[in-house]
């Protein structure tokens, strides 16, 4: 593609391809931005391997030998409606049912999927979304543009209760311009709208869904699977459709039987050891080492933006006084903390929810342990005699209380005894934005700013530290808006050192995650996000 | 005796009363959660007040309280907002499931532990005696998650002879049941030798059996016919008290091998706030302990001749 053409498709390629011809971006960061802009993955990795030299790696399709039933042990949760979905296991089973527009791959970079390419106007307010033709419901419905309006006035409507509400934040409304066309028009400008779309409940149902009962069980989806069996906490089973042809070509399984072995990691393990299951939805990181010792299964390992943030809720004392939260932070050792806590399993945190992985990710001076300044701030705010303080935390996984507890460990020789409260996972999750003092878990996200948008901007739904800094709004807001990865690296640079210095969390490390199969699973990439690509999978007899 | 067993009566279904009391009120007070239970974290406090008025909980919670005792008797356990169903449909084959495993553990565990017990108090202090008490001390201090570690690590991961989890996700297998019934079995089996051969040794000591010794009966016929009747006495009571434990006491088993039991239904019930679930599961585990108490008593009353009613 020459110039003239790549600026058809957006009018920043060229220049994007021209900073990866000086290498001033890397190839990944070129074909993650590049193919958020529209361009195609084909057209990206053909241009990426001209100029690295690095050539195209066809996505992973189906292959081996049709027929099959993969058995996963992974929760099996009450289901409902996909736009309210609040845990991935609840969408990997929506989503062998309903598509998302966008997916994002193993890679981290996001590719198109219902939507079959994408281009965005200059200042990135306007998106128009081109969608697959050939798509169908499985109630012999064509998937078309007022499928996708449907779902985007569901998620716009706050009452609905969907977490999209505040993942398209920017998004006014979306307008069907033919049948296979759908344009958002935004009201500021937001560099991640597909990678919002690839995000775990932003699945799109048919348009009568809600007309329907709004019920996941009763309603078509564009899927190559259909479910045929289900009981929470039990069992999930889905089959092949056979009511036509899938969009996206052959599929190989027959079935996917997910099984609930509830809550216990050492249950999920023994499955996958006695040939129970195939697959395990995850391992913890203690199980890690105990894998690697067994010849018989696969160990996958992935390196993500997944997290887990000690936050303070900056307006419920004592961490109203920047002071404390700052001394509270000054304790901290990241790598001591990375090693004791998950097993060396991923990267030390910098307290600002930017990770390394993240293309605008900007190094900064990494936080050092200093217990003279802890005491000194601590003296400061009137607690010189010593701080009594309470985390909140959740009981499962472990690594979240065995980090507290850690923490708590690190507090202590500053005079700072912390009381680590583990709670069951309901009744923690229930007040999970109320905690004066809580931990709490972040799923990963393709892009830095997704995060911060979600969890730091003033007044959104999940700011569970109730940080308000219209400083930091309007940063974010211009980085939204920059394409130029350099710009929006020297953006984010700021935004982190803002969250840095306000001292609103304690992040101590970025986790690699972890799960296990045995050989006979074909295709299975660990996704940051754990979304299972049930497409590509196929089964070799044992 | 007809007296006694209605005092056995009103006495446990006024303690099944008090507990429903206290059971509801400490779960239904505060019914904010609930609301937040079923809506979401997210929801709005208008949407929360809206959901609380339309299930009837913004009325007196004696009300509510009324109106759930008389459902609860007639089998109306609520629903459940975890399973997304009525909490009656999820209960009882759960119950059946525990029931299942209770039924295999008795079925081993009795007759070895009796035998054991009767064995050891035969002969008090002989070395059968020290061995199997030895056995049952050990057993019985090996607490069950730590059991279930080790059967596991020799069984599933080293031997790879049995499956690692109970789920009976295709229906009820034999070889699923081996590893839980087995670690309930090392658990249990020595408190009830103990007991057995507590009483037995009791009962050996006893002047009718010198006299049966001394008067020349064949050893054999004295332990069949004169002291074994007599010795079964307390471990009765203790056989009967071990069917509460196996209905509510065995989370620890049924998480660890995933088996879908009444146990692990009510641990889920418990993290994930389900009221309705927890009131029924609670409920059922209160009427099972006051019933095998009673049955106990009764039973204990009607084995042992020197307790008499006039």
């Amino acid at each position: 593609m020459d110039k003239k053409e790549l600026a058809s498709v957006h009018v920043a390629l060229p220049n994007l391809v021209e900073q990866l011809e000086k290498g001033r971006t890397t190839r990944r960061d070129f074909l993650r931005t590049s193919t958020l802009l529209g361009l195609s993955a084909t057209a990206a990795y053909g241009i990426a391997g001209k100029i690295t030299g690095e050539h195209f790696v066809a996505p992973a399709r189906a292959q081996g030998t049709p027929g099959g039933t993969v058995r996963i042990s992974m929760n099996v949760m009450e289901l409902s409606d996909p736009s309210l979905a609040d845990w991935s296991q609840k969408s990997n089973v929506y989503r062998a049912v309903n598509e998302p527009l966008a997916k994002i791959g193993a890679d981290n970079i996001t590719r198109p999927y219902l939507a079959e390419r994408w281009e965005a106007n200059d200042d990135l307010t306007a998106w128009t979304f081109h969608l697959r033709e050939n798509a169908t419901w499985s109630n012999g419905d064509a998937f078309i543009a007022d499928d996708v309006v449907a779902n985007i006035e569901k998620w716009l409507d706050e009452a609905h209760g969907s977490s999209n509400y505040s993942r398209f934040s920017s998004l006014e409304s979306a307008d069907a311009i033919d049948d296979h066309t759908v344009r958002f028009n935004l009201s500021s400008p937001d560099l991640a709208v597909p990678e919002s779309l690839g995000d775990y409940p932003a699945l799109i149902v048919h348009r009568n869904f809600w007309n329907n009962g709004g019920s996941f069980l009763d309603n078509p989806g564009t899927g190559p699977f259909q479910m045929s069996d289900y009981t929470v906490a039990e069992r999930a089973r889905l089959n092949r459709r056979t009511d036509a042809p899938w969009w996206g070509g052959e599929v190989m399984l027959d079935e996917i039987d997910i099984i609930d072995h509830g809550d216990d990691p050492s249950a999920y393990l023994a499955a996958l050891a006695s040939g129970q299951v195939d697959l395990l939805y995850e391992i913890s990181a203690d199980q890690v080492a105990a894998v690697r010792g067994m010849e018989d299964l696969e160990l996958y390992e992935t390196v993500t933006g997944q997290t887990g943030v000690a936050r303070f809720h900056v307006t419920s004392p004592p961490f109203d006084d920047p002071r404390v939260r700052r001394a509270i932070r000054a304790c901290i050792d990241h790598d001591v903390l990375l090693e004791l806590a998950f097993q060396n399993l991923g990267t030390p945190g910098e307290d600002h929810h930017v990770a390394p992985i993240h293309p605008e990710y900007a190094e900064l001076p990494r936080p050092q342990q200093d217990y003279d300044l802890a005491r000194s701030l601590l003296a400061e705010a009137g607690y010189a005699d010593g701080l009594d303080i309470e985390i909140n935390c959740v009981a499962q996984p472990t690594w979240e209380p065995n980090t507290c507890q850690v923490i708590a460990e690190m507090l202590r020789p500053a005079g700072i005894n912390l009381n680590v409260n583990i709670l069951p996972g309901g009744t923690y999750w229930d007040r999970w934005t109320d905690w004066p003092f809580g931990f709490t878990s972040w799923t990963h996200r393709p892009l830095g700013v997704q995060v911060l948008n979600l969890a730091y901007r003033t007044g959104v739904p999940w700011n569970e530290t109730n940080y308000s800094n219209p400083e930091f709004d309007a940063l974010l807001d211009q980085a939204n808006a920059t394409l130029d990865l350099e710009a929006r690296r020297a953006i984010t640079e700021q935004l982190e050192q803002i969250i840095q210095n306000d001292s609103i969390i304690i992040q101590p490390y970025w986790r690699a995650i972890h799960t296990a199969s045995n050989r006979n699973i074909n295709g299975f990439e660990l996704q940051p996000a754990r979304e299972f690509d049930f497409p590509v999978w196929s089964m070799s007899s044992s | 005796m007809i007296v006694f067993l209605a005092r056995r009566l009103v006495f446990m279904l006024l303690t099944m009363l008090a507990v429903s009391i206290i059971l509801f009120a400490m779960l239904e007070v505060n019914v904010e959660s609930i609301a937040v239970r079923v809506l979401g974290a997210y929801s709005t406090d208008t949407q929360r007040e809206i959901w609380l008025e339309a299930n009837g909980y913004l009325r007196p919670i004696y009300v509510r309280y009324i109106e759930w005792l008389g459902n609860f008797l007639v089998g109306d356990f609520g629903e459940s907002t975890r399973f997304n169903t009525r909490v009656a449909d999820i209960l009882w084959p759960r119950l059946g499931n525990t029931g299942l495993l209770a039924l295999f553990t008795f079925g081993i565990m009795i007759p070895i532990s009796l035998t054991l017990g009767v064995f050891a108090g035969m002969r008090e202090g002989s070395r059968t005696d020290r061995s199997i008490t030895f056995l049952s001390v050990i057993t019985t201090s090996v607490p069950e998650f730590a059991s279930a570690v080790l059967l596991s690590f020799i069984f599933v991961f080293w031997l790879g002879i049995l499956p690692g989890t109970s789920g009976f996700t295709d229906g009820f297998s034999l070889r699923e049941m081996i590893l839980p019934v087995m670690v309930l079995i090392i658990y249990d089996f020595g408190y009830v030798a103990r007991m057995t051969r507590a009483s037995m040794a009791e009962v050996m000591q006893s002047p009718y059996i010198r006299t049966a010794v001394l008067k020349g009966l064949p050893y054999r016929r004295v332990v069949m016919r004169h002291a074994l009747r007599n010795a079964l006495i307390a471990p009765f009571t203790v056989i009967v008290l071990q069917i509460n434990w196996l209905l509510s006491g065995v989370i620890v088993v049924e998480y660890f091998f995933a088996y879908k039991g009444f146990g692990a239904l009510l641990l889920e019930a418990a993290l994930n706030n389900d009221i309705d679930l927890i009131q029924a599961c609670a409920m059922i585990a209160v009427i099972v302990a006051v019933g095998t108490q009673t049955i106990a008593d009764i039973g204990y009353t009607y084995l042992n001749p020197r307790i008499r009613f006039t």
